[in-house]
């Protein structure tokens, strides 16, 4: 087997406490990357390794990702820690582009919740293949099986088991594995040493049954195994081969199970890393050529070929700026230059390091396939590398705009200083965290993706850069449309001494489905000169950033111009670009503009008996309810609602339920505002705007 | 609206003494394991939903996104089959007039089935006129899960079409004609319709029409892919 075989890049995703940076730990113990285990509220203060950050010490939860390196068997992984908040959308979906397998933790006793949806939906989207580990076996109310219905029927996994617990609950003493029939011991004081024994009498019968149920599911990849089911000639090799086939394949989800808190599971979990998930190799990954305007191209983990590299995550350390790169094709050394495909900047390859959470390693030279980290290089978190040969982008990725924002107002004349430094870096690590300074009341305005998305980085801000903020109410970001078509002509002239200026456009305004703008230019025979389009289209672009119904960014539109009128002498780009503008505002209002508003996909889980009060929590927010869904005693309810009904829903939510539900959100789609609330908008603004004057 | 009716599998019951189900009752879509008794279930409803009607769709099996990817699927092949342009009206009579409840992992009992209808009226003041429960197996539940749903069906009125699940191995018939897994309960539905595969395509044959047996027993031909009536 080649180096790049036995590599691989993995993530850990997963509901926020289902155990994921325990299993992280856990994992690094016996890849011997760390030589003790630590709690994640670790009482000896330390905490899991993989939670750098103080912050999210402080909360138990992981928020940024960080890659780690560890070895196992001779295969070499890379972890990738993902965050497990929804609101930090954009960390998740970077984390999910530079993977090449995910394992996905699932509790035992929550099992697939609406979280565990949304990671899983934004998996499917990257083509991430993916084996299960059903964690905390040993709490009570542990029900492994349930889990793989719920992995079946909610997430529509062909999920299969690999294993099967030996005693669960309190009595959790192993698992067996389906595919040996042997049964797994984990003992000594941190589960280091496996002893494998024979499958006890009480379980051979399920575990027949259970290996049948695998035998099925993996013989639909490999025409041998089913062949060497008739013949009863079954290898562990043939059922290993054929499951892997299924998970490569994205058809198959191995299921793998135990418990890492109390060591049980976690080796055979990592041999299912390296049996069932794949190398850099067996991944397609397409970057696009932009001299080829835009082509797609397949890069081939080759570190022969020209370099090209993705910086995924940047972090501020001690020591300066760490990029995290992965490396698609071509290899990396020390001293080497590498071009930032976005600035053409050329940079130089000065240290180079692999990451084990907040300790490294320093290498000379980095190959396709790896993660590694430079030093002090100055780029954009999703910036492409290249060595100069190659115009590389990789593909673009789906950035969803913001709905949320939030003024901040620094305490003194320090904490101003330290909060641009802050909103310089967050602007570069998440392209969903914008800042801007409002040009009527001059404060300084943050938008994301959620109103925990930007707690974090005001948390973060106090924190790490020690500047103090007061926020203002949270604002959502409206956008304006048009509903008809509007025609416009309009001739720009002006003739005051000196050379004048003439343009005149004419054409149309439509509601487009697609969000972006689009720009159509029918003019034939020359009627508006070619070289003066650019500025008519800049005309129109520059008009969207502000609608003339209330002032909020124009989406949705497709202009067409069909006609105009130029000066042999009096025309410019600037008559031209002027003649749009005047062109907008004369079609603008006749298109008939409405406001629309942010509106996102809730899902909320709670005991059952709590049904009625979450329906008529959504109602009273204007929600529409798609669907509920009831599973034991818990019910999801799905809905879409407003954003700016959301605001302070968590605190209802909690009151509603005795705080035993929960509720996740993501951005679904922009809708129109009901009249009535727009009249009530439009009106606050004005009185809004007055006292401002004052 | 008029063409949907033309190829609704419900245009079987055009020729019905009382034109339909009606509040109260319960009728059932009965079919061997993949001959299409969800399609078909789909099709009652996007007839209810385009009248205006609410509608409950209640599964057992599928969660709801499996289950609106269906509505999807099964929508698109409409417009193609009536030549309809997609329209912003139905899909917004689709969002606004279903409900998908599902209850997974034999969470379903008559006491929550009241509970979330109950919940539905006075909390979003949705009150269905139709129920579509898929899924629902006939011989776990026994008779009196069909007495319960029968008195709700009354208590909420609406109408309730279920799907049954029979087998080619199982051949057992009532008095009336009636085959497994209904023949013990025939006297709790109004309406008993079999979809059956054949040579040329799937046959809708209506086993009971509220109290008629219709003899002989009336049919429609289905397109296999679509589901729709064939003319």
């Amino acid at each position: 087997m080649s180096e790049i075989q036995k590599l691989r890049n993995i993530g850990i995703s997963a509901h926020i406490d289902s155990g994921k940076t325990t299993l992280t730990e856990r994992i690094l113990f016996y890849t011997k990357r760390i030589f003790a285990i630590h709690e994640v509220k670790g009482k000896d203060g330390v905490g899991a390794t993989m939670d750098s950050m103080e912050l999210e010490r402080e909360r138990g939860i992981t928020i940024a990702s960080a890659a780690t390196h560890c070895e196992w068997k001779g295969h070499r992984v890379n972890i990738i820690d993902t965050p497990g908040h929804v609101d930090f959308t954009i960390e998740v979906e970077r984390a999910l582009r530079v993977m090449d397998g995910a394992v996905l933790i699932l509790c035992s006793v929550g099992g697939v919740q609406s979280q565990s949806i949304t990671v899983d939906r934004q998996m499917n989207r990257y083509g991430v293949p993916r084996i299960a580990f059903i964690n905390k076996c040993d709490r009570s109310g542990a029900d492994p099986y349930k889990v793989v219905d719920q992995l079946r029927q909610r997430l529509n996994h062909n999920a299969v088991l690999m294993q099967i617990p030996i005693g669960v609950e309190a009595d959790l003493r192993g698992v067996v594995d389906l595919v040996a029939m042997k049964a797994l011991y984990f003992e000594g004081p941190h589960g280091e040493e496996i002893r494998v024994d024979d499958i006890p009498d009480s379980l051979i019968k399920e575990a027949l049954a259970r290996r049948e149920e695998l035998l099925d599911a993996a013989s639909m990849f490999s025409d041998e195994l089913m062949e060497s089911i008739f013949e009863d000639r079954v290898t562990e090799d043939l059922i290993r081969e054929a499951v892997r086939k299924g998970s490569i394949s994205r058809m198959l989800t191995p299921v793998f199970m135990g418990s890492a808190y109390k060591n049980i599971g976690v080796q055979p979990l990592l041999d299912g890393v390296t049996q069932y998930l794949p190398s850099p190799e067996e991944i397609q990954n397409k970057a696009l050529d932009l001299d080829k305007d835009e082509a797609e191209i397949l890069l081939t983990a080759d570190p022969g070929l020209p370099v090209v590299a993705l910086a995924f995550k940047l972090e501020v350390t001690p020591y300066g700026q760490l990029t995290y790169l992965r490396i698609y094709q071509g290899s990396l050394k020390k001293g080497d230059d590498l071009v930032i495909t976005r600035t053409g900047k050329k940079i130089k390859v000065g240290r180079l390091v692999r990451m084990h959470a907040d300790q490294m390693e320093d290498l000379t030279s980095a190959r396709a396939g790896d993660i590694i980290a430079l030093f002090g290089v100055e780029c954009y978190s999703g910036d492409t590398f290249t060595d100069g040969r190659l115009n590389y982008t990789m593909s673009s990725m789906f950035v969803p705009a913001p709905v949320i924002s939030l003024s901040i107002t620094p305490a003194d004349i320090k904490s101003q200083n330290n909060m641009s430094k802050a909103l310089n870096r967050f602007v570069r690590e998440d392209p969903t965290f914008k800042s801007h300074v409002d040009e009527e009341s001059g404060e300084t305005i943050i938008s994301g993706m959620g109103e925990l998305h930007l707690e974090v980085y005001v948390e973060r801000m106090k924190r790490e850069f020690g500047a103090n903020v007061t926020t203002g109410m949270p604002q959502v970001a409206y956008r304006e449309a048009i509903t008809r078509q509007a025609a416009f002509d309009y001739i720009h002239k002006k003739q005051t001494g000196g050379s004048g200026q003439y343009g005149r456009v004419a054409g149309f305004m439509e509601p487009s489905e697609e969000g972006a703008f689009e720009f159509v230019n029918q003019i034939k025979g020359g009627a508006i000169p070619t070289e003066y389009i650019p500025a008519v289209e800049k005309g129109f672009r520059s008009c969207l950033e502000k609608g003339l119904a209330v002032g909020f960014p124009v989406v949705g539109m497709r202009i067409t111009i069909n006609d105009g009128k130029s000066h042999s002498v009096d025309s410019s780009e600037l008559a031209f670009s002027q003649a749009a503008i005047g062109a907008f505002k004369q079609a603008y209002r006749k298109a008939v503009p409405v406001i629309l508003e942010p509106v996102m996909k809730v899902a909320v889980e709670g005991p059952s008996e709590f049904q009625g009060n979450v329906m008529g929590s959504i109602n009273q927010r204007r929600g529409l309810i798609i669907s509920a869904t009831e599973d034991g005693n818990f019910t999801t309810i799905e809905a879409e609602v407003p954003l700016s009904e959301m605001f302070g829903y968590a605190t209802v939510l909690r009151s509603l339920t005795q705080g035993k539900a929960e509720f996740t959100m993501e951005f679904s789609k922009y809708v129109k505002l009901p009249e009535s609330l727009a009249e009530e908008l439009k009106a606050e603004l004005s009185m809004r705007k007055k006292g401002e004057k004052k | 609206m008029k063409d949907f009716i033309s190829v609704s599998p419900l245009k079987i019951l055009e020729k019905s003494s009382k034109g339909g189900l009606g509040a109260g009752h319960l009728g059932v879509l009965m079919a061997r394991a993949g001959v299409g008794k969800t399609a078909c279930l789909i099709h009652i409803a996007f007839d209810k939903i385009f009248r205006g009607e609410k509608l409950v769709h209640i599964s057992l099996e599928e969660g709801p996104e499996k289950v609106a990817s269906y509505y999807n699927v099964i929508y698109s092949d409409l417009l193609k089959a009536l030549r309809w342009e997609d329209d912003d009206e139905y899909r917004f009579l689709m969002e606004r007039n279903r409900m998908i409840l599902a209850y997974l992992n034999q969470s379903f009992d008559l006491a929550r089935l009241s509970a979330s209808l109950r919940n539905l009226a006075e909390r979003l003041d949705f009150r269905p006129n139709a129920l579509i429960i898929d899924g629902l197996d006939f011989e776990a539940a026994g008779r009196s899960m069909f007495e319960g749903l029968k008195k709700a069906a009354g208590k909420f009125q609406v109408e309730v079409w279920l799907s049954a699940l029979s087998h080619r191995h199982i051949s057992e018939v009532n008095d009336n004609g009636i085959p497994y897994p209904c023949h013990e309960i025939d006297d709790l539905l109004s309406i008993i319709i079999q979809l059956q595969p054949e040579r040329s395509g799937v046959l809708l044959k209506l086993l009971k029409d509220q109290d008629r047996y219709p003899r002989p027993v009336q049919s429609i031909a289905l397109d296999p892919n679509t589901f729709l009536a064939l003319p």
